[in-house]
């Protein structure tokens, strides 16, 4: 499904210059649920950023279904990614400007998948969203965007969902509530997940758990 | 106990640290935005300032020099000795010296050639002029002597020491004026002049019992006011109820030309107001995104323990001090500038203009500057003041208070003083001011509109519209509150100004355009037995005449059967406005008739005069210039009494007649329609057009010898310096146009800018969705293109409405749609946007998708 092989990332030059992965190698399995524990500046976004093709290694492989993402041009990757992985944000973005259930559409129309529309509608209703379909983000709770977050992320039925710590940013209860949906979606879609998280108790619901420090996998 | 923080030095040090030092450094691209904004906005208004006061210093001397003296009281007849009593009466309280002048019109004789012409007698007395020169050929004017103007020396080829015959007297010539300042460029009178000592105008018997002619009593105050003349005007006015007995101060006297260049500085100076407004519009939008962005850390320093109060000084403290930069760097341009451009600008604008900047003037307008930049401030700062600081940092996403409509109330309260005070009248500056008013309401009304049919439109649609990149810009229009209605507005504001400028400017280009045929030489008092012969004898001298016009001198006597009489004035509220009327009052008048309309008129209300001359059972049309009309209170339909020369004539007003104002050819308050009419006795106009100065001489010397009756006003060297004056100014204008329309790119360019900005965390979220840097791209396009070319249609036509009704109101000047002016800007605007969409979504398609990643 997906395998990365001697990852290395850095930021800045010279002096400044900071390497905050060393070296990874990482292999996951289709339906597999990962989570990616570590503490905070070990890495763990920088390293999700590469997965999902959100950023460019310095050298390495990352190898998805069989295609190699990281030698990729800009075109290809953005086509890829729209394709094949979802990513939910800890910050839940959503497109201000459009409505709960338009931010769902937006992806499937992207790829004039159809009867999007009545997919987009049954997601929102499976995230228990139907009632704020017409909301712009602006008029949501934090707990409902990150809803239709991970209602857009899974809408492709992508091949993997990267979510980084998609409850961070919301209350205890709430961020259960979340987690709860994004794992009953995960596993009746058989999504494979790789999931940043400080909760060792969200990780322990995944199938693996793997450790980042000091820009290497423990 | 607590520590308090809030005062002492340690607290300023700090926010004196964190305002101007920190920011500034952390902030250089903003505040050299800020900074060049109002650099712009301001340089116009500042340098309009400086060349506006030396203008108008200039006008006021030149008016001065056209009356001679501080305030002239005058009659067509002398004042009785009881007027002449309280007259002196009134001034005796000020300390004061004075002069005495008469005009009279008489035929004079010149004994060595024996030739006789009619001339302007004006005799004076000792101390004229008190202002302006007597420029002499030789030597120096002398109020004791006698001399003769040039005109009447070139015709009559008068020498030095002729003798002249001027009533029962006999006096010798004794210098040719070359230059009179007090003719000015209004130039002409009716015959040429010669100038006699008052004395010896008394011994030469024309003066009868009951003669007309103009007698004036003219002052200057030893320490002169203008309230100080005001206070005697109105006091003189209280004795001398008579209204035939007029007041003239300097401004009064000003003439047309000084009217013109008025205008101009004004239209400059509200040019120059634009400019200001659109780079205000740019520092409302500069600060706005500025603070936005700034908001997390004015949080921290509230929680810190800055009140909201202190952070809002340190904020205003920051920009004065920008504001203090601009001011300095614009004085030590701008008066520099000034130096060097004075003699261009003196040329230009054909007065002389001194070449020293008063400082004082220039600063004049810094305080009203420096208010009104503030005052654009207000809503964001009462936004702050709103803003719940300590709670914003608990939310994810942080947003400024609200600010309400009533918060631009004093930008706009002093807006409105402001351009009245550069229009120079209040009712000028307010039709500016309602003018942008409405621009303002009717923007917002368009997107408001426009925002819900689009949302009617998308209802219930796919994001396909027909493409997705289409459908997310139609409903991102729809959506965004009131940012898109400012940016649509600014827009919009923006695209109108440039479009009234431009609009304006070819209207005054057209209206300032001057006939190719251009007079030369006016040709009075021609006998109908003479025009024939004239009319050839001028074609053999090779100097055909034109516009050859009968000439009827009327009196008005009845209007609809009753005795005409003057309004009765009121003596209290003397405007300007009344002594103009009473000027324009005297009932008699030269007329003529004539059944077609000359170039330059151009009948506003009522009909043209029916082909073939007046039938028996009608009375004859009457036509009437529309501000004579005004003046006289007439009205069409009104039945008109004229005595000519002792004959009764009437006629009915038909319609009213505008004569634009440039033409230099003799126009008429009164044309009738011939037939009845052309038996009057009459006399005939003709002009000889602009052509080669010799023939002019040739003609004028050999039809004098011909027709001595017959009298010219060469208007050659008067017409030369206004068409000059109106060219240059012309270009002034153009200048400052231009000048406006910069200011208003560069920030039309700042506000595309901003918005890309704004959305950067969409972009970069549709970009990690699959959206390639091309459909980001179109998607930006899309939406701005439609933004854009909306704001600026509207702009366009709002500013095109706005000049039609600024034209009218302001400058006199009729309906025109210029598409030119429409379609360049537009075409310029609308290439301007591509580049400004292109270059901004540059810098939003490199959005990194990454930075979604990481926390703030
Ligand atoms: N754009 C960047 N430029 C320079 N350094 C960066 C950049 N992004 C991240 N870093 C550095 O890389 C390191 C890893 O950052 P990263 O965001 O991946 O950490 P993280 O494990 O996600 O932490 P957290 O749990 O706090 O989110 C940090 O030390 C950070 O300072
Ligand atoms: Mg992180």
């Amino acid at each position: 499904m997906m395998k990365v092989i001697e990852l290395r990332k850095s930021y800045g030059q010279g002096e400044s210059r900071v390497e905050v992965l060393k070296g990874i190698n990482l292999e996951i399995s289709p339906g597999e649920t990962v989570a990616l524990i570590g503490k905070s500046g070990s890495g763990k976004s920088t390293l999700l950023s590469l997965l999902a093709g959100l950023d460019r290694p310095d050298s390495g492989e990352i190898l998805v279904q069989g295609q190699k993402i990281s030698s990729m041009s800009e075109r290809e990757l953005t086509n890829f990614r729209a394709h094949n992985m979802g990513i939910v944000f800890q910050q839940f973005h959503l497109v201000s400007t459009l409505t709960a259930l338009e931010n769902v559409l937006l992806p499937l129309e992207l790829l004039k998948r159809s009867h999007s529309l009545e997919t987009a509608k049954n997601l929102l209703e499976s995230v228990g969203l139907s009632h704020r379909a017409d909301h712009l983000p602006s008029e949501m709770s934090g707990g409902e965007c990150q809803r239709v977050a991970i209602a857009r992320a899974l809408a492709i039925k992508p091949a993997i969902l990267f979510a980084d710590e998609p409850s961070g940013n919301l209350d205890e209860e709430t961020g259960e509530r979340v987690m709860e949906l994004l794992f009953k979606m995960v596993v009746e879609t058989k999504t494979t997940l790789v999931l940043v998280t400080h909760d060792p108790d969200l990780a322990k619901r995944c199938s693996r758990i793997i450790h980042l420090e000091h820009g290497t996998l423990l | 106990m607590f520590t308090d923080y809030s005062s002492g030095t340690r607290d300023s040090s700090v926010k004196f640290k964190f305002f101007f030092v920190k920011e500034m450094k952390k902030f250089p691209f903003f505040f050299l935005l800020l900074f060049f904004t109002l650099l712009l906005g301001t340089m116009g208004l500042v340098g309009i300032s400086i060349i506006t006061g030396q203008v108008q210093e200039k006008l006021q001397n030149n008016a001065n020099e056209l009356l001679t003296s501080d305030i002239a009281i005058s009659a067509r007849r002398d004042l009785f000795p009881l007027e002449q009593e309280s007259l002196f009466k009134i001034l005796n309280e000020y300390p004061h010296r004075h002069y005495k002048i008469i005009d009279i019109y008489s035929m004079i004789s010149n004994l060595r050639t024996g030739t006789t012409r009619l001339a302007e007698i004006r005799a004076t007395e000792k101390g004229f002029p008190f202002y302006g020169k007597m420029t002499l050929k030789n030597g120096e004017f002398e109020s004791d002597q006698l001399y003769i103007s040039k005109d009447l020396a070139d015709l009559w080829q008068v020498q030095e020491n002729d003798e002249l015959q001027i009533g029962e007297l006999v006096l010798k010539v004794s210098g040719v004026v070359e230059e009179d300042s007090s003719m000015g460029l209004r130039g002409f009178s009716l015959a040429p002049r010669i100038y006699l000592p008052l004395s010896k105008l008394l011994t030469t018997g024309l003066l009868k019992p009951g003669a007309t002619g103009g007698f004036a009593y003219h002052f200057k105050l030893n320490d002169l006011t203008l309230e100080k003349v005001q206070r005697i005007k109105t006091s003189i006015y209280k004795v001398i109820k008579d209204s035939a007995v007029r007041i003239t101060l300097p401004e009064d006297s000003s003439e047309q030309t000084g009217r013109v260049i008025n205008t101009l500085t004004n239209f400059m100076a509200l040019s120059a107001l634009i400019g200001l407004i659109l780079s205000l519009v740019g520092v409302f939008y500069l600060y706005q995104s500025h603070l936005l962005a700034r908001l997390k850390d004015l949080c921290l320093l509230n929680l810190h323990g800055l009140t909201k109060r202190e952070i809002i000084v340190g904020i205003i403290a920051q920009f004065s001090f920008i504001f203090f930069l601009v001011v300095v760097v614009e004085l030590l341009f701008i008066i520099p500038l000034y130096k060097t451009l004075a003699p261009v600008l003196s040329t230009n604008l054909g007065i002389e203009l001194s070449p020293e900047v008063n400082v004082a003037s220039a600063l004049t307008e810094i305080p009203f500057l420096f208010g009104l930049s503030l005052f654009i401030l207000v809503p964001l700062l009462l936004g702050l003041m709103r803003t719940p600081m300590g709670l914003q940092l608990k939310a994810s996403k942080l947003s400024m208070g609200r600010f309400r409509f009533w918060d631009f109330m004093p930008f706009i309260v002093s807006l409105w003083l402001f351009s009245c005070y550069l229009g120079h009248s209040f009712r000028n500056g307010s039709l500016f001011f309602i003018s942008l008013l409405m621009v303002f309401l009717l923007s917002t009304l368009v997107v408001r509109g426009g925002q819900w049919i689009l949302r009617k439109f998308i209802k219930n649609k796919g994001l396909l519209l027909p493409t997705i990149e289409n459908g997310i810009a139609l409903r991102s229009l729809s959506r965004s509150g009131h940012k898109l209605t400012l940016s649509f507005l600014s827009l919009a504001m923006g695209a109108t100004l440039i479009s009234l400028i431009l609009q304006l400017d070819k209207m005054i280009l057209k209206e300032f355009a001057l006939d190719e045929n251009k007079p030369s030489l006016f040709i009075f008092d021609i006998q109908e037995e003479q025009m024939e012969p004239l009319v050839s004898h001028a074609r053999e001298q090779g100097a055909p005449l034109a516009y050859i016009t009968p000439m009827i001198r009327a009196r008005l006597e009845k209007v609809n059967d009753k005795k005409f009489v003057r309004k009765k004035r009121s003596y209290d509220f003397r405007s300007r406005e009344d002594d103009e009327e009473n000027r324009f009052r005297s009932n008699t008048l030269n007329l003529t008739y004539r059944d077609y309309l000359t170039g330059s008129e151009k009948i506003i209300s009522g009909k043209p005069f029916p082909q073939g001359g007046a039938p028996d059972d009608r009375l004859p049309y009457v036509s009437l210039e529309k501000r004579w009309a005004q003046r006289m209170d007439l009205e069409i339909g009104d039945k008109l009494t004229f005595d000519i020369q002792g004959v009764e004539f009437e006629g009915q007003v038909h319609n009213i007649r505008e004569v634009k104002w440039t033409t230099f050819y003799p126009n008429f308050f009164v044309t009738i329609e011939p037939s009845l009419i052309e038996a009057a006795p009459k006399t005939f106009l003709a002009v000889l057009p602009a052509g080669p100065k010799e023939t002019k001489l040739t003609f004028q010397r050999s039809t004098v010898e011909k027709f001595p009756n017959i009298s010219f006003i060469d208007v050659e060297e008067l017409i030369g310096k206004l068409s000059g004056l109106f060219v240059r100014a012309r270009q002034a204008i153009e200048v400052i146009s231009w000048l406006s329309l910069a200011v208003g790119l560069v920030i039309l360019y700042g506000l595309s800018h901003d918005q890309v900005y704004r959305r950067y965390y969409d972009l970069a979220l549709m970009k990690s969705l699959g959206f390639s840097s091309t459909r980001l791209r179109l998607n930006l396009l899309y939406e701005f293109g439609v933004l854009f070319l909306s704001a600026m249609t509207l702009g366009l036509f709002l500013g095109w409405m706005i000049a039609q009704i600024v034209g009218r109101e302001v400058f006199k000047l009729a309906l025109s749609v210029d598409w030119d002016r429409l379609l360049y800007p537009a075409g310029l605007l609308t290439i301007l946007c591509l580049v400004t969409i292109m270059a901004s979504s540059w810098r939003a398609v490199r959005a990194r998708p990454r930075e979604l990643l990481s926390d703030s």
